[in-house]
């Protein structure tokens, strides 16, 4: 009885944790889906001074592990003289890391565009921007839309990494809550759930989106 | 004074080791209607593809008022309003309303305002018998109204020289007729074309030269009487048995 009790009078402090939690992931998303786009592109560019970054980047991030790019970008970049807060930090590491596989995401989408579409476009005379931002990206978004969703919901549990640098977020809260109450299972457990309420309200947010879509 | 609106010279083109075009000359005048005819695979669609730069070439010239085309060409995307392309698949933009279709390059790269824009599309689609259709998408669009509205959003760029690749094969037996008429009416008025299509009756009626062009070169090429009744090459008269 009390190790469920315990979980409900904590609730308002861990809740304050999974808004920064939903926050924390909104603004990587946002930071991984302009990076992405760009990097995603550049992967399918001509030009080997766009495309070999472009896979570097990619093979790189999508290559280490989160906890370690975090750990460059809190405790490694003041050794070169760039000191971020951790709440900053984690963003950052989470959206150069989102970045990556958003481009994978981003560059499939592009070429599940028939190669007609570029060529019409092209032959009107619109330059390759113009082509990419009023032909092809409109059409490829609609289609990677659910791996964007898929990538979202990945993002809202890894950004549970960002505990380990100290940022506020749902799973650092929960284990101060649980430093004080020693109730382990109940407290892991309800922090389990919350993370599953969001990860299943973006599921489903994402597919009322596709479904709105998929009528205009 | 250059009388040729377009002059290919010995133009060589091609993929890897695959030669496509292997020396095709073809000059263009004002006003004329040309139709190309050959076997698939032979260069036709690779060739126009070439006039107009979507692909590079590796030797010879494309002249295009007065001004070559080529890898160099630094207002390429100025020279691409001035040639429309028709494609056998259509290439409507999907998620676009047909008007939209209509207004996007002409505001974009012409930057004619939105309300002349809008203006010129009415007209266009008059042209074309689609003034119903303005805000219809692609998708609910038969086959042969998607060409149509191809061949008006083509048009709005006001191009002097159009090029149709196939535009007619991918459609149904009954939706070919509306295509052509409308291709027809383009050609009488004084609109230069080139036209990629195996619609004999369509090259009998409006074309000025019939160009035969087969494993990367010009045949042979003339009237269409004399193409169609009386060809010279023992290629050509074997590929007009297939077809006809
Ligand atoms: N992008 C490409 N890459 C490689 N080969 C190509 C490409 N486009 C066309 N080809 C080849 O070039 C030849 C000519 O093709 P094409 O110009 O389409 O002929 P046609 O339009 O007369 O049927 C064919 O053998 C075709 O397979
Ligand atoms: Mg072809």
């Amino acid at each position: 009885m009390e190790a469920i009790s315990v979980v409900f009078t904590n609730l308002p402090f861990l809740l304050l944790g999974a808004w920064d939690t939903l926050k924390l992931t909104f603004f990587a998303v946002l930071i991984g889906l302009v990076l992405g786009t760009f990097i995603g592109m550049g992967r399918l560019s001509k030009i080997k001074f766009i495309n070999i970054p472009s896979t570097v980047y990619v093979e790189f991030l999508r290559g280490t592990p989160l906890l370690v790019q975090i750990s460059i970008v809190y405790f490694g970049l003041p050794q070169l003289g760039i000191q971020l807060q951790a709440y900053p930090a984690a963003i950052v590491a989470l959206g150069l890391n989102s970045g990556a596989y958003i481009a994978e995401i981003v560059r499939a989408g592009i070429q599940s565009i028939p190669k007609g579409q570029y060529e019409a476009a092209r032959s009107l005379g619109l330059t390759h921007w113009q082509t990419m931002r009023y032909i092809i990206l409109p059409q490829a978004f609609k289609n990677i839309l659910p791996a964007l969703g898929n990538e979202f919901i990945t993002l809202t549990k890894d950004s549970s990494l960002a505990s380990v640098i100290g940022v506020t977020e749902l799973m650092r809260r929960g284990q101060f809550v649980i430093t004080r109450t020693f109730q382990t299972f109940s407290i892991y457990f309800g922090i389990a759930l919350i993370y599953f309420i969001m990860t299943f309200t973006i599921s489903r947010i994402v597919r009322y989106i596709e479904k709105r879509m998929a009528v205009a | 004074m250059n009388e040729f609106l377009l002059e290919v010279k010995n133009l060589h083109k091609s993929f890897g080791h695959l030669k496509v075009l292997n020396g095709i000359n073809l000059n263009v005048s004002q006003g004329e209607t040309i139709v190309i005819i050959g076997p698939s695979g032979g260069g036709k669609s690779t060739f126009l593809r070439c006039i107009n730069h979507l692909e590079d070439y590796q030797s010879g010239e494309i002249i295009f008022l007065g001004k070559k085309i080529d890898k160099h060409t630094s207002n390429l995307n100025e020279i691409r309003t001035k040639i429309g392309m028709v494609f056998q698949h259509f290439n409507l933009f999907p998620h676009m309303s047909v008007l939209e279709n209509l207004i996007l390059a002409p505001t974009k790269v012409k930057k004619i305002s939105k309300e002349e824009a809008i203006q010129k599309a009415k007209l266009m689609l008059e042209k074309v018998g689609l003034s119903e259709k303005i805000n219809a998408y692609p998708e609910s669009l038969s086959g042969g109204q998607k060409q149509r509205v191809a061949i008006a959003r083509a048009l709005m760029m006001e191009p002097v020289l159009m090029l149709f690749d196939e535009p007619t094969s991918a459609l149904d037996p009954e939706l070919v007729g509306e295509v052509l008429a409308v291709m027809k009416d383009l050609a009488r008025s004084g609109m230069t074309m080139i036209v990629v299509t195996h619609e004999m009756g369509f090259a009998k009626e409006v074309a000025d030269r019939i160009v035969f062009i087969d494993k990367g070169v010009v045949v042979e090429e003339g009237p269409p009487d004399v193409i169609m009744k009386n060809p010279r090459n023992e290629r050509t008269k074997s590929f007009l048995r297939h077809i006809l």
